[in-house]
């Protein structure tokens, strides 16, 4: 059995959940491949912190499928356990980042949301180069974008940033699963034209 | 879900991607149900809600978001005694407003099968308290099925219903916030044809009178029921063991555990690399099969029940293990946790101290990285939505008492909190609540405060969908009782906090058609015997504050109802009926900005109002950081605009059209770039 542990983290509203079900809608490929993974919902509220998992699951045969002590997936990841970490909110990946290990890769944006408590003034925001620094004490796979950027820049409008992150996820990762998939995904899901195109944004980045 | 609209049409041979609720939905719509209510509760919403918006494709299937849990469950016996199998859904502590109903479930059973379906919440993530419902079973004798993962959720809900028929019992199936909103991959049954689903109540009281002698015989008879249920789970197949990897000995140490806590444990072990010990995993965990359970004790020196919250399995497990003789040691709550998440991590720390073998190193890399981490980082708390109505409330409400949101304890007015979204209210930067517990605690509790601390000026918020769950009892109490308290109706006109459910203030749906009986708050409010009443927009804070403070020097109970929709759906509504949307920069019409050479940084807007579109902003080639509203994101509902004391935020219309025409403007928006 292979497991393929992605987690995916950042603030409510930015469209962490919709990364989370894109990714497990691809796993339906194979008898099997299994997903499980389960979401942080923060409530309807904003500037909440949200983590969604999705823990692609690879049976060697039909044997380990039945097996009761290999076919029971946690909904969590365990620390270290991420062969991914995508974060929307460059200090929510420090918070992420007890699910790195050694080999994980981090996709993250730079974009920052101050917390209130930095608002108040009693705390400071961490420097972008501390994060990275912090990251690179644990990884040297480190991808660093303006998400925000590129997706009002592209569409005018925050809401394909998620998207774009997906498509880095697969140009810079070994994740085991195959683009065209959720290509399919995305061309059968609302906003198909935007999706498809800001996917293919991510995977030139 | 994908492909088309499994969740309605899937079939044996169908597979998809289901989220933990959908799939419990799924499983009650296999088994033919046509009733299905709640009263919204994180996590357990989707439950229902996944039934809700497929009905009119469903054919004879009522779906129904009550008022209250009470009233909710009482509707799913009424059906089930009409011959309709029927599910109820509520949050963990939704079962405590429907105790009364359970409480009498038991005694007259059921006739059509009964699911409650409850929605637990540990480590509180979207609750304000962490309670484990399963303790319920000991005094309502309501069964309890447990499912680990999303194929259980749907397998052991259809099968539940036939439990339910059988031994006429409610059956409480658990689903904790990581199985409801866990996504996995799901094997679709076929459903049960639903053209015959009729009601009919067939009178029967020697079960549904319960009254002197008849409620003891009603009791006498599901005791007896209960015993012949227990008798059928020693052997069916929610109960079974795992026995221990054969190429290696067997330990004397056996592992019992249910639910998602048993799916962690599995990976635990798997992650340990352990497998040489048996596991007991109980899919029904009350009543417990106490031969199956004897049985599995055989061997063991020593078993260990992994479960969460307060140990509801070791509780039945040791008196079973005393009256049967086990004399071995058992573990539970000494290993794991009872406060908080038991998370897999926790799962495996405890496991491996336990067996005494070490994590992988990886995981204690991590565990210790994470720790060191943690320290040096910013808190961070969820707030309102940018242009959310209930900030410019709790402002106002702020600014009418006079003291800056940072000193909540030397305020003199008592502000009572409440459930829903303005519930925010009570973190940083506002602090604007002295208590919050559960439903309507406000004013209850509040009432009281008023009566006893004649010195401090009483608050109590209530938002609408709390305030018609059982706020009209407690506002008619403060009434007849002459109670002296302001009580402010946040209505936004949704159940906001947990996913956006009518309420009887709802007016408008989403896709924009009207309601065609949404109540009359102030109406309703006049008729309990209120005479203050003012109803008034809060987005206009100078004159909501204004309001607050002459409202306070009346005595008496005063009611003002904040009136403005969530900003959220009327954003979503905009976007579906395909006018402007907020979203997008190119189509807005409006924007507001903050002169830089105006703001003196008096931290009005940023601080004490702390609306999140507000940001610092600091350019390379300017000194200093200054105030910025990020036009991405600001939703134009311009109460920062009101509050700036020195009018250094101003709003800029321009004529959306020949603003585009001119196509510039295009690149000069999208070139907005938002700095730290
Ligand atoms: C007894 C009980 N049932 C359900 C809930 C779940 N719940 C939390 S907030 C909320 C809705 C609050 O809606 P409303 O009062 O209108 O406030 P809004 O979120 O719209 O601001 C509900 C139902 C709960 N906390 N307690
Ligand atoms: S969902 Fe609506 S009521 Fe809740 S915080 Fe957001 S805008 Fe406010
Ligand atoms: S107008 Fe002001 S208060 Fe309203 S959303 Fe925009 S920045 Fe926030």
């Amino acid at each position: 059995m292979k497991r393929f542990n992605i987690a995916i983290v950042g603030l409510g509203g930015q469209g962490i959940i919709t990364m989370g079900t894109v990714l497990k809608n691809a796993a339906l490929d194979s008898d099997l491949q299994d997903v499980s993974g389960s979401e942080r919902r923060g409530g309807a509220q904003r500037e909440g912190y949200v983590e969604t998992f999705v823990k692609y699951i690879f049976y060697e045969d039909n044997s380990e499928l039945k097996d009761p002590k290999k076919n029971m997936h946690s909904p969590m990841i365990e620390s270290g356990g991420a062969d991914v970490l995508i974060s929307l909110e460059p200090l929510e990946t420090l918070r992420g980042a007890y699910y790195l290990n050694r080999n994980s890769t981090v996709i993250l944006n730079e974009m920052p949301h101050i917390p209130i408590s930095v608002r108040m003034g009693q705390t400071s925001y961490p420097e972008l180069s501390y994060i990275t620094c912090e990251l690179e004490k644990i990884t040297g796979k480190i991808f660093l974008y303006d998400f925000d950027k590129i997706s009002l820049g592209n569409f005018n409008s925050l809401t394909q940033r998620n998207i774009i992150a997906l498509g880095v996820l697969f140009a810079k990762t070994n994740i085991p699963i195959d683009k065209t998939v959720i290509e399919n995904i995305l061309s059968a899901g609302k906003g198909a034209k935007d999706n498809l195109e800001a996917f293919h944004i991510g995977l030139t980045l | 879900m994908s492909k088309g609209n499994l969740f309605i049409n899937g079939k044996q041979g169908d597979k998809g991607i289901v989220l933990g609720n959908e799939a419990i939905a799924r499983g009650a719509l296999e088994a033919g149900i046509g009733y299905a209510s709640m009263y919204p509760g994180t996590p357990a919403s989707e439950i229902i809600a996944a039934l809700d918006k497929n009905k009119n494709n469903i054919e004879n299937l009522y779906t129904e978001f009550s008022l209250n849990e009470h009233i909710s469950l009482h509707g799913a016996i009424g059906a089930s005694w009409s011959g309709i199998r029927s599910l109820c859904a509520m949050k963990n502590v939704g079962l405590n407003v429907a105790s009364e109903p359970a409480q009498f479930l038991s005694y007259t059973g059921v006739k059509a099968g009964l699911v409650l379906a409850i929605g637990s919440d540990p480590g509180a993530p979207s609750s304000s308290n962490e309670q484990d419902d399963r303790w319920y079973s000991l005094h309502t004798y309501m069964p309890i099925i447990e499912p680990s993962n999303i194929q259980e959720a749907k397998d052991f809900t259809k099968e539940a219903f036939n439990i339910s028929e059988d031994f006429s019992f409610g059956i409480m199936l658990m689903a904790p916030s990581r199985l409801c909103h866990n996504a996995g991959t799901l094997h679709f049954g076929d459903l049960r044809d639903r053209s015959n689903i009729k009601g009919n109540f067939k009178k029967d009281p020697e079960n549904y009178l319960n009254l002197f002698n008849m409620a003891v015989k009603n009791h006498s008879k599901y005791l007896e029921r209960h015993n012949l249920l227990k008798k059928y789970l020693e052997d069916s197949q929610f109960n079974y063991t795992v026995p221990p990897d054969t190429k290696k000995a067997g330990s004397k140490i056996g592992f019992i555990s249910s639910g998602v806590i048993y799916a962690h444990l599995i990976e635990a072990l798997d992650i340990l690399e352990i497998y040489n010990h048996k596991i007991l995993k109980l899919g029904f965990t009350f009543p417990i099969p106490d031969k199956l359970i004897k049985n599995f004790f055989e061997g063991l020196d020593k078993v260990v029940i992994v479960e969460e919250a307060e140990g509801f399995l070791e509780f039945q497990i040791k008196k079973m293990a005393y009256e049967t003789g086990f004399r071995g040691e058992i573990h539970g709550k000494d290993i794991f946790k009872a406060a908080g998440e038991l998370t897999l991590d926790d799962v495996i720390i405890g496991t491996g101290k336990f067996l005494e073998k070490a994590a992988p190193a990886f995981f204690d890399f991590a565990v210790k990285k994470s720790e060191e981490l943690k320290e040096k980082l910013p808190q961070r708390s969820g707030t309102f939505c940018i242009g959310c109505p209930h900030r410019a409330t709790i402002y106002s409400i702020l600014k009418a008492v006079g003291f800056s949101n940072t000193d909540a304890k030397d305020r003199d007015v008592v502000i009572a909190g409440d459930i829903g979204c303005y519930t925010l209210g009570l973190l940083p930067p506002y602090n604007a609540m002295d208590f919050l517990t559960c439903m309507n605690a406000g004013l209850g509790i509040g009432q009281a405060i008023s009566r006893f601390d004649k010195k401090k000026k009483v608050i109590a918020l209530v938002g609408d969908s709390t305030f018609y769950h059982s706020g009209i009892p407690a506002l008619l109490n403060a009434v007849q009782n002459n109670a002296d308290i302001l009580y402010v109706i946040l209505d936004n006109s949704w159940t906001a906090m947990t996913g956006h459910q009518k309420t009887p203030s709802t007016q408008k749906d989403i896709d924009g058609t009207l309601s065609n009986n949404p109540v009359n708050l102030k109406d309703l409010i006049k008729s309990l015997g209120v005479s203050y009443i003012k109803s008034l927009d809060p987005n206009s804070v100078k004159r909501f504050a204004s309001q607050v403070k002459s409202a306070l020097k009346e005595p008496g109970v005063k009611v003002l109802i904040a009136k403005r929709e969530c900003i959220l759906q009327e954003v979503r509504r905009n976007k579906l009926t395909q006018k402007v949307s907020n979203v997008k920069i190119e189509t807005a019409e409006s924007l507001y900005e903050i002169q830089k050479s105006r703001c003196v940084k008096c931290n009005e807007c940023f601080v004490e109002l702390a609306c999140p579109a507000i940001i610092p902003k600091r350019d390379n080639n300017e000194n200093g950081e200054y105030y910025y509203i990020d036009p991405a994101s600001c939703v134009r509902c311009g109460v920062c605009f009101e509050v700036c004391p020195n009018s250094a935020i101003r709003k800029v219309e321009f004529d959306l059209k020949s603003e585009l025409n001119k196509k510039v403007d295009k690149v000069k928006l999208t070139e907005i770039k938002i700095q730290i």
